[in-house]
């Protein structure tokens, strides 16, 4: 019938990334008409398990939030607690933090990039890019012990340090990364086939990511300059800045340049740290009990603005701790962009935002009509490299 | 614009509706409004181009307070002001600010499931997080919850 909707039901298993979601696309032919998520799959009541511990095991806690940038998420906690316990961390440790919290989105970026290159059926550079991915996990690795949730931080400091063997280390890998980098910012500036998939599409104006309030490098591909970083510095960033990195055309191939771009400030960034490590004690002592008061934590996630609010009452745990983290905002860019677009190019636009499921979730409906086709992301993605051969 | 210039001006811009201001902590400003008074507060602070809205909090200050608090904050630069809302628990409700800020639809969803603090006016009042099988009335987040409530 004609004037009925037709409504391609999506996931939940795995929409994009390995990771749960559910979405709704109306379709009338090729075109998206509407579009709806419903989430909460991985959705483990986080915010309220940190209510019923103490702060130390709330940290633990809130650093498994999410397996991609675990260490932004417990900076951002102990950041919001040492506040309220009116507590600093050391300058050494505080350039540890920010010298993870690079690699930790040198990780996430190179990630992106390949999972984003799989999308649009461009898996040699999902190959390489994770090929070189491994390096900065065995740096990682090799300052905190750990690939994921990496466990760096302690309310009051980090628990681990880095010496001159470390140092070098971490140097070494920088400038095969640099380099490689180099080859990707190219690659998705000028590959002829790459930039049918990404330039002119899900074009989102420097007004629409204004009103709609998206944040980290989805927010500075449409020419919005919002980077926690810069405009309210927390831990060395005042010190030891990051330029801003932005590009104006607000379409998938800006979204490409500014994360591969960004690579390069992470670079820098770590590298003058390292030359520039403080001396000194690597934790400060933080009280058992905080007493009653508010704060709010924000970082630079990975994905973009990351929001932390905490109440203490008196007591060693938290009476509230409230995430936002950047995906939400940003998803909801997704559900305007997809209207008009080819359901093909829905995966990438998806993917653009480089959405993190579990980071959402702490907190999309099958509709059961009678026409209904369900698909999974794998078909859908096929449906997309198919449609573009 | 510097940190305090940004919190004066907020300041001045949403002074017709203050019920109270405090600073709770430097880079902030916490200013409490009537809930009819909400959609007015925030239009003013989008109007003048104020920042943008990064979150919304629900809070419950225990059974004896009596009240529900949804907290409303917009970051500018390193500013952030936040507008409270305290409504009575007995019937929990603040207006929608779908009309001044588009994209307000995800964080108000949350609110209503986790808190149980209806938004009127919201286009969308399907659960975002919690399964479809969760019990109608029980709000996660408020501190009476109790796990026996889920049933099984």
């Amino acid at each position: 019938m004609a004037s009925e909707k037709f409504v391609i039901p999506i996931g939940p298993q795995h929409p994009a990334l390995k990771e749960p979601g559910h979405f709704e696309f109306n379709v009338d032919g090729e075109i998206v008409t509407d579009a709806s998520v419903r989430l909460g799959y991985v959705h483990r009541g986080i915010e309220k398990g940190a209510e019923t511990r103490n702060f130390v095991q709330a940290e633990y806690l809130v650093e498994r939030i999410c397996g991609i940038c675990s260490h932004v998420h417990a900076t951002a906690f102990c950041l919001g607690v040492e506040r309220l316990a009116g507590v600093e961390a050391p300058p050494r440790a505080q350039a540890i933090r920010q010298i993870v919290a690079e690699l930790e989105r040198i990780h996430s970026h190179l990630l992106w990039v390949g999972v984003a290159a799989h999308e649009a059926g461009f898996d040699t550079l999902f190959m390489y890019t994770w090929r070189d991915r491994e390096t900065v996990m065995n740096l990682l690795e090799g300052i905190t012990g750990n690939r994921v949730n990496y466990s760096a931080n302690v309310l009051g400091g980090v628990k681990c340090d880095i010496g001159p063997e470390q140092a070098e280390a971490i140097q070494i890998g920088l400038n095969f990364l640099e380099e490689r980098t180099r080859h990707y910012l190219e690659v998705v500036s000028s590959d002829a086939m790459f930039l049918r998939r990404t330039r002119g599409i899900g074009v989102m104006t420097r007004e629409d990511a204004e009103r709609m309030g998206v944040v980290g490098p989805t927010a500075r591909a449409s020419g919005v300059p919002r980077d926690v970083r810069i405009d309210a510095p927390y831990l060395l960033y005042a010190e030891h800045p990051v330029e801003l990195v932005i590009e104006e055309a607000g379409d998938l191939e800006a979204r490409f340049k500014v994360r591969v771009r960004e690579l390069f400030e992470s670079y820098r960034v770590i590298r003058e740290l390292l030359t520039a490590l403080p001396e000194g004690e690597l934790t400060a002592r933080i009280p058992r009990r905080i007493k009653p008061a508010e704060t709010i934590s924000r970082v630079e996630a990975p994905r973009g603005e990351l929001f932390y609010f905490i109440k203490s009452n008196g007591t060693d745990s938290a009476e509230r701790v409230k995430v936002r983290t950047p995906t939400l905002p940003n998803m909801a860019s997704v559900l305007a962009l997809s209207v008009g677009h080819q359901l093909a190019d829905v995966p990438m636009i998806l993917a653009g935002i480089d959405p993190c499921f579990s980071c959402n979730d702490r907190m999309a409906v099958v509709k059961r009509n009678g026409d209904e086709q369900v698909w999974t992301w794998e078909q859908l993605r096929q449906y997309g490299i198919e449609y573009y051969r | 614009m510097e940190t305090d210039t940004c919190l004066q001006k907020a300041a001045e811009l949403l002074a017709p509706w203050a019920q109270e201001t405090i600073e709770p902590e430097p880079g902030r400003v916490d200013v409490a409004v009537a809930p009819g008074d909400l959609v007015a507060a925030a239009r003013a602070l989008m109007d003048a181009r104020w920042g943008y809205l990064t979150a919304i909090t629900g809070l419950d200050p225990g059974e004896e307070d009596g009240r529900l608090e949804a907290l409303y904050h917009f970051a500018c630069g390193a500013a952030i002001v936040t507008l409270r809302v305290r409504v009575p628990r007995t019937r929990p409700a603040v207006p929608s600010l779908i009309d001044v800020i588009p994209s307000v639809s995800f964080y108000e969803r949350e609110l209503m499931e986790m808190f149980g603090i209806v938004v009127e006016g919201t286009p969308n009042t399907d659960r975002l997080f919690l399964p479809e099988d969760w019990p109608d009335g029980v709000y996660p987040l408020r501190k009476d919850f109790r796990m026996e409530q889920l049933g099984g």
